[in-house]
């Protein structure tokens, strides 16, 4: 380590420019707290403003690194082609999110939802970028803490209290299995970074018995942020306490961040001689079994829309798991089911809230027979929940078919039962999904309603007319996935 | 744009047209449907007329008719290579008369649905969107293109049983639904199966071509499906039987056999009339149509060693479908029932692997289209009227409804299979097939012909049992005074749909050769798939 400060104070700086898109978050967090404080007052709409236009800038130098490969601040942050990708998934689903925030929470709401917003952002980008534990574990944190405030931000009764406190309490446990398994980890290696070369040779030689409990205790952390089985607990109750804009966030943003780290990992370990790539192997397709199965079966129980969601999302997850495991270089099926899901997840949440709004509930009950008074929007939901089903032509069938494809190419050429297993698991959970998902038009079309309807007071137009378009960019993309594609 | 597209895609202009107009134009929904299925019908009628009879099809694409071919998806997905999707349509022997045969069961169920009452815009919008489905079903070539097709037909029928139909409604259209679906999704894996295991020579991409995977030279070495060093084995199972066994199931819940019949008598009796002439009348036959299409061409080798296990499962749909209409009191349920049995004819016919039973399963998948169309319309009259089906609940119909008496004695006697009707020309070739079927060596034991013959005494015992029950003695209704002056006898309309139906029955009855002179070349060439593994 006898490297002179000024060497490492020229490499920061000419790390710099990599990190643009996350200065332009940095700087808008600041900018949007000072706005919140002094300028929110006297102009309603500044903070939100300031905010877009923040993730704005992010995007535009997000588009200037699309075709750059490299790393900087002495090879802890990474850029990359799908790294990058994933960055602007994240700072889109982002700006929808805050879109919904400033459309739905107009009252009690001095505009701080939005700094905070901004940090989940930048603690996702983190987790996209980088190979290193330590700062993953800081974006991991930055999303965390993040997330714990929104939960708890709007929160007017019990249960949203009763929901952030939850998250919060299971998440710090969480972090902090994960902090101690990461220095166990730092502790057999000496590296940080899990890509590395020493860091795989320390993996190789150290003693098994305590190397399967730092990584998994590592498996902790990132399986809480993917709520994949069995560390999917928490989400159905946070999911069903948080405001809805704000679970629209935590179900799409935050997984894509924490997809791409295992993306990562798995692709660093998987391929190596030591023995855990084969049981990192297992591990992601037992994972991905289970979550698919307890994700739907347990869906299938719901009452509540949220929670059905919640749950669709762990069996999504399992699905993410299998597109995962089903990457080897062409990383285009991954981004593809990825944007898939953030748009299908992103219009189903809209839809909620707006029914939300319509009856003051969440509960499939009371959607019954609402069809007849909301055709369209029942339709463009159902088309929303077509595509989670995984049924043509919509975008979510190609996502499972180009999973479904990639995985079928991986036992065509190893032949090994378990992969199959998987294929029919993935293939037969999409026909248990039907039964949940469809409970949405069986409820508001099949069904007679038994009280008039109120009218609500402000519905946001703006919003629905998103959801509009995300619907029918589910369709659109369905039909010609190759527009979609061609952009990966 | 080809005259195939415009058949296929008329439809969808009428969906869109009808949820255009505002609600204020509903007394025209029905009108948009009407016009649009005409000139469908009309259009069909013309590809009949110009289609060549002499080009056979199958698994050549010069011998398909009316073809267009755009590609439609093509993506570079890096190891796996390129994704090749088409927008290939066209139709041969086999598809052509079930595509007249669509359009004309599509027209009968428009003007079955002339009252309806209950939001006719959606109403009428996904029967519009339905037919869309159907037509790309029976024209696609491509089998993305065909998976599409068929999923997207799933989405209306479950509304239109679900929304517009009766007390069960909700039951019997997810249950509907997800047996189908648990069809396809295993479907769908076989044809990513297929996919990997087919390149296409030319471009040297993998590819969904249906014709390209019925060419065992087109599958690469050592592939999943592959067919010369056919090494792939699940449990000992050859992946190619299991493949074929997968999409044999798909297609026979839509036929459907025994024991996958159960959603067909739930789905029937609660769907509205007009659905349920248009799934009896076509969308069974989309199942009969996969076999040959799908399971028959693409795995000839399979097929051949399956087909004492396919004709078997024949014998028993006819036999047990026959047995429980014999059995039922509901009226549309036996007719459900005796659609179970008479598809059973046409499993038992392609699995004859003669060019007599395939014809005889063509024809009888033609026939049956518009007679059981006729026979659930029938239904729909008596059940419009008093809302009642219970066959004991009506004595001496012919006294007061001779016209529709007449109407339904002729339906019963054409659909039990007296010869001069269209039902004797399918039955009786399906049985010769199977009945030669020894002497070709086809592997159908002779008993398995007695077992379908046994079927068609069985339908001859229901329908006239049910004709006496209903019809004959003296006048006694559940109902009373209020039935009596309820059942009136048949409209102008009513005779207007179901005129052309029995017209068609009797017409093909003694001119076979309108349909046989169609498919002959197209059978021919299937059998000469089939024959090199026999």
């Amino acid at each position: 380590m006898n490297v002179s400060i000024s060497t490492i104070l020229d490499q920061i700086i000419a790390a710099v420019p990599l990190f643009k898109p996350e200065l332009a978050l940095i700087i808008g967090f600041i900018c949007s707290i000072l706005c919140a404080l002094f300028l929110e007052k006297r102009w309603q709409m500044s903070t939100f403003v300031l905010t877009i236009c923040s993730m704005l800038i992010t995007l535009f130098f997000l588009t200037e690194q699309l075709n750059i490969s490299a790393s900087g601040f002495s090879g802890m942050w990474l850029v990359d082609t799908l790294g990058t990708q994933a960055r602007m998934v994240i700072t889109a689903g982002a700006i929808i999110t805050a879109i919904f925030i400033q459309q739905r929470h107009r009252e009690n709401n001095n505009g701080d939802v939005y700094s905070v917003l901004l940090a989940a952002t930048l603690g996702v980008n983190i987790l996209s970028s980088s190979s290193n534990w330590l700062l993953l574990f800081i974006g991991i944190e930055t999303v965390s803490i993040a997330s714990y405030v929104l939960v708890g931000y709007f929160s007017g009764n019990k249960a949203q209290s009763e929901a952030a406190m939850k998250y919060a309490l299971f998440g710090s446990v969480c972090a902090a299995v994960m902090l101690y398994g990461l220095s166990l980890i730092y502790g057999l290696t000496g590296d940080l970074d899990f890509q590395s070369a020493q860091h795989m040779q320390g993996l190789m030689v150290a003693p098994q018995s305590i190397l399967v409990l730092a990584l998994f205790f590592v498996f902790v952390g990132i399986g809480f942020k993917l709520s994949f089985v069995p560390f999917h607990l928490w989400s159905p109750d946070v999911y069903q306490g948080s405001p809805t804009a704000i679970t629209a966030f935590l179900s799409t943003v935050p997984k894509v961040g924490a997809l791409i780290l295992f993306t990562r990992l798995y692709q660093a370990w998987s391929s190596t001689a030591f023995f855990f790539s084969e049981l990192s192997v297992w591990l992601v397709i037992v994972v991905a079994i289970a979550s698919m199965l307890v994700g739907n079966l347990a869906a299938l129980r719901q009452r509540d829309v949220k929670r059905m969601m919640a749950y669709s999302s762990i069996g999504h997850t399992g699905f993410l798991m299998m597109a995962i495991f089903a990457y080897q270089d062409a990383h285009s099926y991954l981004m593809f089911y990825m944007v898939a899901y953030v748009i299908m997840n992103l219009a189903t949440f809209i839809f909620i809230d707006r029914l939300e709004q319509q009856t003051g509930s969440t509960q499939l009950q009371s959607y019954a027979g609402l069809g007849k008074s909301f055709p369209m929007l029942f339709t463009a939901f159902t088309v929303v929940a077509i595509s989670l089903i995984g049924l043509p032509p919509t975008i979510g069938f190609i996502g499972k078919l180009m999973v479904f494809s990639a995985v079928f190419d991986l036992y065509q050429s190893s032949g090994d039962l378990a992969i199959l297993a998987l294929l029919v698991v993935g293939a037969l959970t999409a026909v248990i999904s039907l039964f949940f998902y469809f409970r949405i038009p069986l409820y508001a079309f099949l069904r007679q309603t038994e009280q008039p309807t109120a009218q609500p007071a402000t519905a946001s137009k703006f919003l629905e007319i998103i959801g509009y378009i995300l619907a029918l960019l589910t369709v659109l993309f369905g039909l010609f996935p190759h527009v979609l594609l061609n952009l990966f | 744009m080809g005259l195939l597209s415009i058949l296929i895609f008329l439809p969808l202009v009428a969906t869109l047209l009808i949820l255009a107009l505002p609600s204020a134009a509903r007394a025209s929904y029905k009108y948009i449907a009407l016009g649009f299925t005409v000139v469908q019908f009309a259009l069909s009628l013309f590809l009949y007329q110009q289609f060549d009879p002499h080009l056979g099809g199958i698994n050549q694409a010069a011998g398909y008719q009316f073809v267009e071919q755009l590609s439609w998806i093509r993506l570079d997905l890096g190891a796996i290579g390129q994704l090749e999707i088409d927008y290939f349509i066209g139709i041969d022997g086999i598809s052509l008369p079930l595509l007249v045969l669509s359009t004309l069961v599509m027209l009968m169920g428009i003007g079955a649905s002339w009252q309806v009452e209950k939001s006719p815009k959606g109403y009428f919008a996904l029967l519009m969107l339905l037919n869309m489905a159907v037509m790309g079903i029976f024209s696609a070539l491509d089998f993305f293109l065909f998976y599409v097709f068929y999923e997207v037909m799933l989405l209306p029928l479950y509304f239109l049983i679900g929304i517009w139909g009766g007390e069960r409604r909700e039951y019997a259209a997810i249950k509907f639904f997800i047996y189908t679906l648990l069809g396809s999704v295993l479907m769908l894996l076989v044809i990513v199966g297929l996919y990997f295991s087919v390149v296409n020579p030319a471009t040297g991409a993998h590819t969904f071509n249906m014709l390209l995977m019925m060419d065992p030279n087109n599958y690469s070495d050592g592939s999943f499906f592959s067919l010369l060093s056919n090494y792939h084995e699940i449990f000992g199972v050859p992946a190619r039987m299991i493949g074929f066994v997968v999409l044999f199931f798909a297609f026979a819940i839509k036929v459907p056999i025994v024991p996958l019949h159960t959603w067909l008598p739930d789905a029937h009796v609660e769907a509205p009339t007009p659905v349920s002439i248009i799934l009896a009348g076509i969308l069974l036959k989309i199942g009969g149509y996969g076999i040959i299409r799908i399971c028959y061409s693409i795995f000839p080798d399979v097929a051949a060693q399956a087909n004492w296990w396919i004709a078997l499962i024949g014998v028993v749909s006819i036999l047990y479908g026959a047995l429980n209409a014999l059995a039922q009191k509901d009226l549309k349920r036996m007719i459900a029932y005796s659609s179970v049995s008479h598809m059973g004819f046409v499993l038992l016919g392609i699995a004859s692997l003669t060019a007599e039973g395939l014809s005889g399963a063509m024809f009888q998948m033609v026939s049956h289209g518009f007679l059981s169309a006729a026979l659930f319309f029938l239904v729909g009259v008596i059940y419009d009227r008093v809302h009642d089906r219970y066959i004991y609940n009506f004595r001496g119909l012919a006294s007061i409804m001779p016209k529709y008496t007449a109407y339904v004695a002729i339906a019963f006697f054409a659909s039990l299979g007296l010869p001069g009707f269209s039902a004797f020309i399918g039955e009786a070739f399906v049985i010769i097939g199977a009945f030669n079927a020894e002497s070709m060596s086809t592997g159908i034991p002779r008993w398995m012909a007695l077992g379908g013959s046994i079927g068609i005494l069985l339908s001859a015992a229901y329908f006239l049992w049910t004709l006496q029950r209903m019809f004959f003695g003296e006048t006694r209704l559940q109902g009373g005074k209020a039935w009596h002056r309820a059942l009136t006898d048949l409209n102008r309309r009513e005779q207007f749909i179901l005129f052309p139906a029995l017209t068609l029955a009797l017409l093909l009855g003694i001119m076979p050769s309108l349909v046989f002179h169609k498919l002959n070349a197209s059978v021919l060439q299937l059998l000469e798939v089939i024959k090199p593994y026999l």
